[in-house]
């Protein structure tokens, strides 16, 4: 019998305050993966493994060191804490290296989060998830437009973790989760040697809260046909409406500059906007760790605080920044946490097809591509697949374009936003609709 | 699963000075012929003193475990052992105050039955879990068995980037001197720089190789980085830049030299910020800096010429080899064995021993990628590009280094050919959308080529092209072929892998730029 995680995280921190730590942090995990991948007709990969490993965080008289292995053989644990702390030693000191306050480890929720599967890795067989993944395939090859698929690969994927922590100030924790995903996607004909991909996915904590396959199979090739034909057009600056599942990449140049890294290195563009309003009142995101099945849920955060619902932009209002405790400490700023979780948008009336209906000439993005953002001043200039839009209706798929602006201006003309949160991330996106943007392409 | 989630404030640094391609490592055995007679014993000489060095494994657990593989009726096992010890150091605030050390011991094992693979992984060696894993990886295959495993033979595998002191003797007190100096070098070069990250990171690999087929082999990885991030402030405005270097080597590679040049790059790149202006916007002329545009070549060609793409069709470039695709002067290579390259390896993650492989030849299609799955299905050998992340995952075609050779044109010619269009010096980012063939990279920095000149300094802006379409555009090609020397990765299926590109200066006569108007 395997000791349980607690068991092992406890009795490696003790392994590592008799090495001589003054304080520490351990997390243990295990994890089974498990994943069938589909194409064509057979099998293409068969994936299991179980994993497991030991992050442990160091503290020794002001000084800081973050290690983990995976060699948990005791003899291996001694020379690797050994090692770790010789390290640690030779740092220099600094006094905003703590842990967090016992206090923050106090009011986790107390009711149960539900991100573990009641039947956990058992919930389907090897032969199931084989059956499923070949599923995803018919139903994609069963779909209009089927005649010019080249191919199809699907993959249905399970995990099962139990985790751990525990630090030397009193904080103990333990979770379980799981995870199911369904993906598909499908390669097609077009001209000129072009094959458009069409991909869908969904992930879910519980195996029930799955979408049938056959509709991620049939949407992998919709979205593939949607692509038929696709090229730029001219630049111009045309209003925009980013599609639900394509908005998180959008989101995160904005979300990146409130890390408290970013803003102590002085190196974001939000830097003196807390409280202040940085986007149109359109924009309202919570921060809620606590949403039952939510992907991102969690009682306590990687640092072992207590995981708390918070506003980060209200009515387009930055409320609060992703500070942990060392950040907030050099800012001299009370910590929240140091990463997001699951994001919860104030959502509009209309689906992303109503709102199409409401443009009169623009570009409806699905996809983006590459590009990247500046988080020092909020540039970005971004890749862009989509759509053409004339009086409400698709007129010509769009590729090999880009979209370009700045994070401080473009969502001060966030018009609406859409009644559709993507359910499958654990940023709970709608679609975004922008009154204008610039785009480059063809000219 | 999180993992080392202490570490991933480094690799959000690291990934802006990335290829973050569209799709996302590892002394060797033997130069002098001796190291691999050291299966059964510890897998290094006695010069390695930590417990990091040794498997644990003899040779007749690894012949059980190839035989259980097959046990299923599989065509081919194999099995991935791998010993990783990584460090990064980082100074913040002008003190080097953070450290993270990462241990990774395992093997993976796969199975062949045709092209369908079987996986598992493990990272206990005992010869129970190991027997335990290759049985799950069996199940790819469900009848009798098939083939009898041959008897494994050492081979010997050249080293072509040795370091004298392996990393796992190189104590922080050695590297925290070359910090703070890069630090102190930083700051003295230019006033308006207010902040500073500089991040060291070692690593030493050590992966043995195992298969049905009777191969056996080993070989030890290092890899050194050096990351500076910079923040200046002038007036009210804000810039950030940055410079990395990389390569296969020790400790000597932080010389004084190096490190002084990548401390000025770094704060000279951040503070020209401040008199760049908005990039273009539109379909115009791009003149390719040497080096670090050879990202293009990663993504604009690189990925459609892994074999898996090709052997799936899914890639736009399947089916055409001996076409043409780019004019005459175009000869594109991908190379494993490329001295201290950071996408050098002395052997792939298969075994195989890496080849020069011509993508392109004087603008005709060549070769693809292959590695073991694809080069049986084409009939070929494998070009030794079977890379994995770790052990933890199965092999795949991936490129080690990609560069041009030089073709007939002076740059300064290049230059002076365009009247407008913009000059493109240095990326962050790239990635690519393998069917379509439409990939992009973000120019970090760059000029305007004015009437032949080159004039403002620009910045941020995505650019976008068809991989096909901008080969055919690539219709001039300077002399000055030069390797990029910073830190690089390739992403793919979730897989990361070191890699090295390069480049002369190219004109592509249209290439769209993703800028902002004013």
């Amino acid at each position: 019998m395997n000791p349980s995680q607690l068991d092992r995280a406890k009795a490696i921190l003790a392994m590592t305050l008799q090495h001589g730590a003054d304080h520490a942090r351990v997390s243990t995990y295990r994890a089974r993966n498990s994943e069938v991948k589909w194409r064509d007709g057979k099998i293409d990969q068969l994936r299991e493994s179980t994993s497991m490993g030991a992050e442990i965080s160091l503290y020794l008289d002001g000084r800081f060191t973050a290690n983990s292995t995976s060699d948990l053989r005791p003899d291996a644990l001694h020379r690797f804490l050994d090692e770790t702390l010789a390290m640690t030693k030779v740092l220099s000191p600094d006094s905003h290296r703590k842990l967090p306050s016992p206090k923050r480890f106090e009011n986790r929720p107390r009711q149960d989060l539900l991100i573990h599967d009641p039947k956990g890795a058992l919930a389907q067989t090897a032969i199931e998830r084989r059956r499923k993944a070949r599923q995803l395939e018919e139903a994609a090859r069963s779909a209009p437009g089927a005649e010019r698929i080249i191919s199809v690969e699907t993959s249905c994927f399970d995990n099962e973790t139990e985790s751990a922590m525990v630090t030397s100030n009193g904080m103990e924790g333990k979770r379980q989760s799981s995870r199911f995903s369904l993906r598909a996607q499908v390669t097609i004909r077009d001209e000129n040697n072009r094959k458009p991909q069409g991909v869908w996915s969904a992930t879910s904590r519980t195996l029930a809260n799955l979408p049938p396959g056959a509709d991620v199979g049939s949407t992998a090739t919709a979205r593939a046909m949607q692509a038929l034909g696709e090229k730029p057009i001219p630049s111009g600056r045309y209003p925009v409406l980013i599609e639900n599942m394509a908005a998180s990449r959008f989101l995160g140049g904005l979300l990146a500059a409130l890390s408290g890294s970013a803003i102590q290195q002085k190196r974001s563009f939000l830097k003196d906007k807390l409280k202040k309003q940085i986007a149109a009142k359109t924009l309202s995101i919570v921060d809620d760790p606590h949403i039952l099945g939510g992907l991102a849920s969690r009682a306590y955060d990687d640092e072992g605080m207590a995981t708390a619902k918070r506003t980060i932009i209200g009515q387009g209002v930055l409320q609060n920044l992703y500070l942990n405790t060392y950040y907030g400490s050099k800012l001299g700023l009370t910590p929240t946490s140091g990463a997001s979780t699951n994001l919860v948008f104030a959502t509009g009336l209309e689906t992303l097809a109503e709102l199409q209906k409401t443009m009169d000439k623009g570009i409806l993005i699905t996809g983006f591509t590459g590009g990247n953002s500046n988080e020092a001043t909020g540039d970005f200039s971004i890749g862009i697949r989509g759509h053409w839009i004339e009086n409400g209706v698709p007129r010509q798929a769009i590729a090999e374009m880009n979209l370009a602006g700045n994070h401080l201006k473009i969502w001060n003309r966030l018009v609406a936003t859409g009644a559709d949160p993507h359910p499958y991330s654990s940023w709970r996106v709608p679609s975004l609709f922008f009154s204008d943007a610039q785009f480059s392409g063809s000219g | 699963m999180k993992r080392d989630f202490n570490r991933r404030e480094f690799f959000k640094l690291a990934a802006t000075g990335s290829l973050a391609a569209g799709i996302p490592v590892w002394l060797p055995a033997c130069a002098a012929g001796s190291k691999n007679q050291l299966l059964g014993k510890s897998l290094s000489d006695g010069a390695h003193n930590t417990y990091f060095d040794s498997f644990g494994v003899d040779q007749g657990m690894l012949a059980r475990t190839i035989q259980r593989g097959l046990s299923r009726g599989g065509q081919f096992c194999d099995i991935f052992l791998q010993h990783e010890i990584s460090h990064w150091l980082a100074l913040l605030d002008g003190e080097v105050n953070r450290a993270f050390t990462s241990v990774e011991l395992g093997a993976g094992i796969r199975v062949l039955k045709g092209d369908s693979t079987g996986f598992a992984y493990c990272e206990d060696l005992s010869e129970p879990t190991l027997l335990a894993a290759a049985a799950t990886a069996a199940t790819v295959a469900d009848g009798p068995v098939k083939l009898r495993p041959a008897p494994l033979a050492a081979i010997s595998v050249r080293d072509h980037y040795p370091i004298s002191v392996p990393w796992t003797q190189v104590g922080a007190e050695k590297k925290i001197p070359i910090m703070r100096t890069t630090d102190a070098k930083v700051r003295a070069r230019d006033q308006r720089i207010v902040k500073v990250i500089v991040n060291l990171g070692d690593i030493a690999s050590h992966i043995l190789i195992a298969n049905s087929e009777g191969l056996l082999c080993e070989d030890t990885q290092p890899m050194a980085a050096l990351m500076i991030f910079c923040v200046a402030q002038q007036g009210q405005r804000t810039e950030m830049g940055q410079r990395t270097i990389s390569a296969r080597d020790g400790i000597g590679f932080f010389s004084a030299a190096n490190i002084e040049r990548a401390a000025h790059e770094a704060a000279d790149r951040t503070t020209k910020m401040f008199d760049a202006v908005n990039a273009p916007i539109g379909e115009l002329p791009v003149v390719l800096a040497p080096a670090g545009s050879g990202m293009l070549l990663h993504e604009a060609i690189g990925h459609g010429m892994e074999a898996d793409f090709n052997r799936k069709q899914t890639s736009t470039y399947a089916g055409r080899i001996g076409e043409r695709v780019a004019p005459k002067h175009v000869t594109i290579v991908d190379q494993g064995v490329m001295g201290r390259q950071r996408g050098s390896i002395n052997v792939d993650d298969e075994g195989a021993l890496p080849q020069k492989t011509l993508l392109v030849e004087n603008g005709v299609l060549r070769s693809y990628l292959h590695d073991h799955i694809s080069a049986r299905h084409y009939g070929t050998q494998s070009t030794g590009s079977g890379r994995r992340q770790s052990f933890r995952f199965p092999p795949l075609p991936r490129m080690r280094n990609t560069f041009m050779l030089n073709g007939p044109h002076h740059p300064d010619e290049i230059i002076a050919s365009v009247k407008k269009g913009l000059y493109a010096e240095s990326f962050t980012n790239g990635e690519v959308n393998i069917g379509a063939g439409d990939f992009t990279f973000y120019l970090k920095s760059g000029r305007l080529i004015e009437n032949g000149k080159l004039t403002r300094v620009v910045k941020d802006a995505n650019l976008i092209g068809n991989g096909p379409k901008v080969l055919e555009c690539m219709d001039m090609v300077g002399d000055d072929l030069d390797m990029y020397s910073g830190y690089s990765i390739c992403g793919k299926f979730g897989q990361s892998v070191p890699v090295g590109y390069g480049i002369p200066t190219v004109r592509v006569s249209a290439v769209s730029v993703g800028g902002r108007q004013s």
